[in-house]
């Protein structure tokens, strides 16, 4: 399948800068946006004078909160379609666009310039004069949960905004009462910087004949944008949304921000285009953060090592406001993998949403995934310490079985299928994990701890942004195709492998076919955007559906033209032949007979598939060595075996796998967003503070598939843009912790910097 | 950024004579660090002065037992010199460390020492290898030069010119990179002049210093068995989110052992 592939068709535009991306558009006339933003975590606004900074040379307009609210323009309440514990719905607080009354994290919005160049309108907003009374602040989720600790919303007493359940609490209890032994761990999964590198940014054009605005922005999707739009107060019809190319997604521009809502009534009322493009030091503070949880579990087992139950207990961060995704991606997304790929007959997770001094929680490669395969996985090897039961035994004694599926949790969630315990056995092999106590020697010779750990982990896949995802192929004039989708490609080579499933389909060039997505004046498709690992299981399987249906309606075409019954004819290979005979005709040359009329060809057709949810699984295994001497941690090795389904392009595949690892690796090795904790300033907030991981950390990386087709969609494909991440962070943490167990350490925090991991050994060694 | 005015000097006399004028510019060489600062409206001079293409301040000399560089030389030159691999390669080696490809074809030595970076490399060369900064009104040793966390001895109207290395018997330089920034964590530069032995850290303290101690017990025996038992103290080094002073005290004694490994063989 990829043995023809010849590169992504995007790579050649983007990798001669010839990519557009949201500061790449302008328009002719326009005006510069920039923000005040709160630089404390938590205080009474007592005023904000204008005066001097509307006096400002070439300042066009200042936007406060007065101005938002007068609008109609409000914060939505976060996307949570269900209650927590009791039926209680989630506490949300009343809130608007820019902050009124209370600032509540560094970085929160309070006022927009627009001037008629940048640099104007971020002088003007430096002459904001303001004045704050300073309320103490939580910045995090332990110091927000105790008595008497400041209180951020009226609404949410107490800082929690939901308790979440899931599972049978007595059942566990029970379980846990009877069993021959219980592993217990705490973990912590840390505050993360998504930074994409495209900031977040604007252009908004508003044609006020029509009512219409024209809003450049990067996006994760048109029907995403527009749908956030919506609930913030612009309905869809009123925002035709451009999207080209977008600098990195991984969850965090998936909706509208505060800023673009401002920047859009900026450009209503001053009649003029508005554009804002943040900084990176905006970003650092601005653009939704992710993770922040504190995870603790406990598996308990039989004497013969077999799993009974698992209870997990997670307290989240959300951040100063319950927003976006933020509360559902660590609530119900766990909730769908809780026991992991083992048969285990009870579970009960309770967890708290807590609201802090800092900036919002949104969802981030993964998306509670990482973290809850990272505390299953390693309750599951320290149960296999603890009980002196080989690790490898231990998982394949517990394993779900491939002939159990369509296999049901104990939360009810069907697994489509799998196959956990080959995945196991091939990743063994691959990695002769039988030769590593050699290894392992060689390295102590050499004074370096060496270990290897892996996970067997499962995530949630195809995320239901949407009932159901259209496209719609159309023909071209030259016998061409283009593909509408409302697909969000931030990366993932879209425009290469989905014209391939096309061409495939239809036994043509996939050349032929070029994907349209980012087009306001595209078709209106139903459709969630890219998000979840599920553009390949709904865009790529409604494309699919859409080139079967151009092959039907070609059927009585090519019938007339070869002057037989339809019934004669068959398709293959491209071409329409009449059975038994060597009279045919191929497929675009049929649609070039045919004359299209007001843009619409008699052979177009529309796919659809419903949305599926799918469980994609993989046997991940890194061998890390340590130098105990610097602490530094290096990656030797990491190789993965996973079943994604039936893999359409393994080199693609393989893209997403080296960077959702790339990016697990980077909240192992070093990313974590502090806090200062009394004041709640910031103190990541730049490269020279904030981690990112190169590419030279992991130089052996290989990847291989057992792929498993899933069932749910006609391609028979399973997520695949979060497993990299998802597998990672066990895998890296169990062998770093493998690595550290003949010096007597069962547990170390992520990130493990050079400084905290000498710390630990020293400490050992004491 | 605030605005300013730019401008490209032709000449060092024309350079000195527009500093002098303006209290409130600032002599832009590479920019690595100042740059930054003025995007993020940090600093507000009134001008640049571009010192980056003045003739007088480019070119890499042997003079003797010396190397001469000119201030304005950008850390890849320095790293691709034939004359300072030959010399010093330790030098060499230090300027193919700093940053990345991009740091390192605009960043300047000059620069690097004026602006004296507690985090930065070259302060650990010239004073390791016990250099002399030239300028336009002195020279000044390097002991003399480098004065805690950002400040020097330069005054306001003095610019570097260039830097002269003795040509040491042997010298290594054994970075940690930091690595969140890349800059150093802890670098430990080591020279043996035939006469004496000089031991430079930079990037785990308040400014670039000499670790007494070592260069006396190397003074006396250049090889890994007289750093042993060696303790550097944890006081007054840098403690931070990143790495507490007692990790850096570690680096200071790793990271020599490293650099006086790599010249006697391990030994």
């Amino acid at each position: 399948m990829s043995a023809a592939f010849k590169g992504r068709r995007e790579d050649r535009r983007l990798v001669t800068g010839a990519g557009r991306y949201t500061a790449d558009w302008n328009q002719s006339g326009q005006l510069y946006a920039a923000f005040l933003r709160s630089d404390r975590a938590h205080a009474e606004i007592v005023s904000i004078d204008t005066k001097a900074a509307s006096a400002h040379p070439g300042v066009a307009g200042i936007f406060t909160a007065e101005d938002t609210k007068a609008a109609g323009l409000v914060f939505p309440p976060p996307f949570l379609p269900f209650p927590g514990k009791g039926g209680q719905p989630i506490k949300v607080p009343a809130h608007g666009i820019l902050a009124s009354g209370r600032v509540r994290y560094v970085g929160e919005e309070i006022a927009m310039v627009v001037a008629a160049t940048a640099a104007a309108a971020q002088d003007a907003v430096e002459k904001i004069e303001i004045e704050y009374q300073d309320l103490p602040a939580v910045s995090d989720v332990e110091d927000a949960l105790k008595p008497g600790a400041a209180q951020i919303h009226a609404e949410i007493p107490g800082n929690v905004s939901l308790v979440y359940e899931y599972g049978n609490e007595a059942k566990v209890n029970e379980a846990m009462a009877k069993a021959a032994h219980v592993t217990r761990i705490k973990l912590y999964s840390a505050r993360l910087v998504s930074n994409p590198m495209e900031p977040k940014g604007c252009l908004a054009v508003y044609d006020a004949a029509k009512d219409v605005w024209d809003f450049w922005s990067s996006t994760q999707g048109i029907t995403m944008m527009s749908g956030s739009l919506a609930t913030h107060g612009i309905a869809p019809e009123k925002a035709r949304i451009h999207a080209q190319d977008v600098g990195g997604g991984f969850g965090t521009r998936g909706g509208a921000y505060p800023e673009y809502l401002v920047v859009m009534l900026a450009a209503k009322k001053l009649g003029k285009p508005v554009k804002w493009v943040a900084t990176r030091s905006e970003t650092f503070v601005s653009d939704h953060h992710g993770r922040a949880i504190r995870l603790s579990g406990a598996l308990a087992l039989d004497k013969e090592g077999n799993f009974l139950a698992f209870r997990l207990d997670w307290t989240c961060d959300l951040g100063a406001y319950p927003a976006g995704a933020g509360p559902f991606i660590n609530t119900i997304t766990p909730m769908l993998t809780p026991t992991g790929v083992y048969k285990t007959p009870a579970v009960y997770g309770l967890h708290h949403l807590v609201v802090t001094n800092t900036t919002p929680i949104a969802p981030y490669r993964g998306a509670g995934r990482p973290d809850g395969a990272y505390l299953i996985e390693r309750l599951v090897d320290e149960a296999a310490r603890e009980m002196k039961i080989d690790r490898l035994e231990l998982r394949r004694r517990n394993f779900i079985a491939k002939d159990a599926f369509p296999y049901e949790t104990p939360t009810m969630v069907p697994y489509d299928s799998g196959d956990y315990a080959t995945l196991l056995e091939k990743a063994l092999q691959k990695t002769d994990w039988a030769g590593f106590e050699k290894r392992r020697a060689e390295s102590k010779s050499r004074g370096k701890l060496r270990g290897i750990g892996l996970a067997s982990f499962i995530e949630p896949a195809g995320a239901a942004l949407a009932p159901k995802d259209q496209t719609l192929l159309k023909f071209g004039s030259s016998g061409n195709l283009v593909l509408h989708s409302v697909t969000g490609p931030t990366g993932q080579g879209h425009e290469t492998v989905m014209p391939e499933i096309v061409g495939r389909e239809l036994g043509v060039d996939p050349e032929l076919i070029t994907l349209s997505t980012g087009d306001p004046d595209g078709p209106p498709l139903i459709g969630g955007g890219t998000a979840g690992s599920r553009s390949m299981s709904s865009h790529g399987a409604a494309s699919l559906m859409a080139a079967r249906e151009v092959i039907k309606k070609g059927l009585e075409l090519a019938a007339k033209d070869l002057e037989v019954a339809v019934a004669d004819i068959e398709f293959k290979d491209g071409k329409y032949s009449v059975k038994g005979t060597d009279k045919s005709i191929g497929i675009i040359q049929l649609a070039k007979k045919q004359s299209s009329t007001a843009g619409s060809h008699p052979m177009d057709a529309g796919g659809e598939v419903p949305a599926a949810g799918t469980f994609p699984s993989g046997v991940h295994v890194a061998e890390v060595e340590i130098d105990p001497d610097t602490g530094v941690t290096s990656v030797l090795r990491y190789l993965t075996m996973d079943d994604c389904g039936t893999v359409i392009n393994h080199t693609l595949l393989e893209g997403q796998m080296h960077g959702g690892i790339m990016q697990g690796a980077g909240q192992v090795f070093g990313e974590e967003c502090q806090y200062d904790r009394a004041s709640g300033q910031l103190l990541t907030g730049s490269f020279m503070d904030y981690y990112m991981p190169r590419a030279g950390l992991i130089r052996d990386l290989q990847v291989y598939d057992h792929p498993v087709p899933s069932p749910t969609n006609p391609l028979g494909v399973k997520g695949a843009g979060e497993a990299g991440t998802t597998g990672s962070l066990p895998t890296f943490m169990n062998a770093v912790v493998d690595a550290l167990r003949p010096i007597g350490i069962h547990h170390i925090d992520m990130p493990i910097t050079p400084s905290k991991m000498w710390h630990a050994i020293r400490a050992a060694a004491k | 950024m605030y605005s300013f005015t730019y401008t490209r000097a032709k000449s060092l006399a024309e350079a000195r004579d527009m500093l002098a004028k303006d209290q409130d510019a600032k002599l832009l060489s590479g920019g690595m660090t100042l740059i930054p600062t003025l995007k993020q409206r940090l600093a507000s001079p009134s001008q640049l002065i571009d010192i980056s293409r003045i003739a007088e301040l480019r070119g890499i000399a042997v003079k003797g037992e010396h190397l001469e560089i000119g201030a304005a030389m950008q850390h890849a030159e320095v790293a691709r010199s034939n004359d300072v691999k030959q010399k010093i390669p330790a030098l060499a080696y230090l300027a193919s460390q700093i940053g990345d490809p991009q740091v390192r074809n605009r960043g300047t030595i000059g620069g690097s020492v004026a602006n004296n970076d507690p985090v930065a490399d070259y302060p650990g060369a010239a004073l390791g290898l016990g250099a002399t900064i030239k300028t336009t009104q002195r020279e000044i040793a390097a002991d003399d030069f480098f004065k805690g966390v950002f400040e020097t001895a330069l005054k306001a109207d003095e610019i570097v010119t260039g830097i002269s290395f003795p040509v040491p018997k042997r010298a290594a330089y054994a970075k940690f990179p930091h690595p969140v920034s890349g800059y150093s964590m802890t670098g430990s530069f080591v020279a043996d002049n035939g006469n004496g032995v000089r031991v430079a850290i930079t990037g785990a303290g308040q400014g670039v210093f000499r670790w007494k101690e070592a260069e006396v017990a190397l003074g006396r025996n250049f090889s890994l068995a007289a750093l042993k038992g060696l303790a550097m103290p944890s006081r007054g080094l840098s403690n931070d989110l990143h790495a507490t002073a007692e990790y850096r005290a570690n680096l200071v004694e790793v990271m020599t052992r490293r650099a006086v490994a790599s010249l006697t063989g391990g030994k």
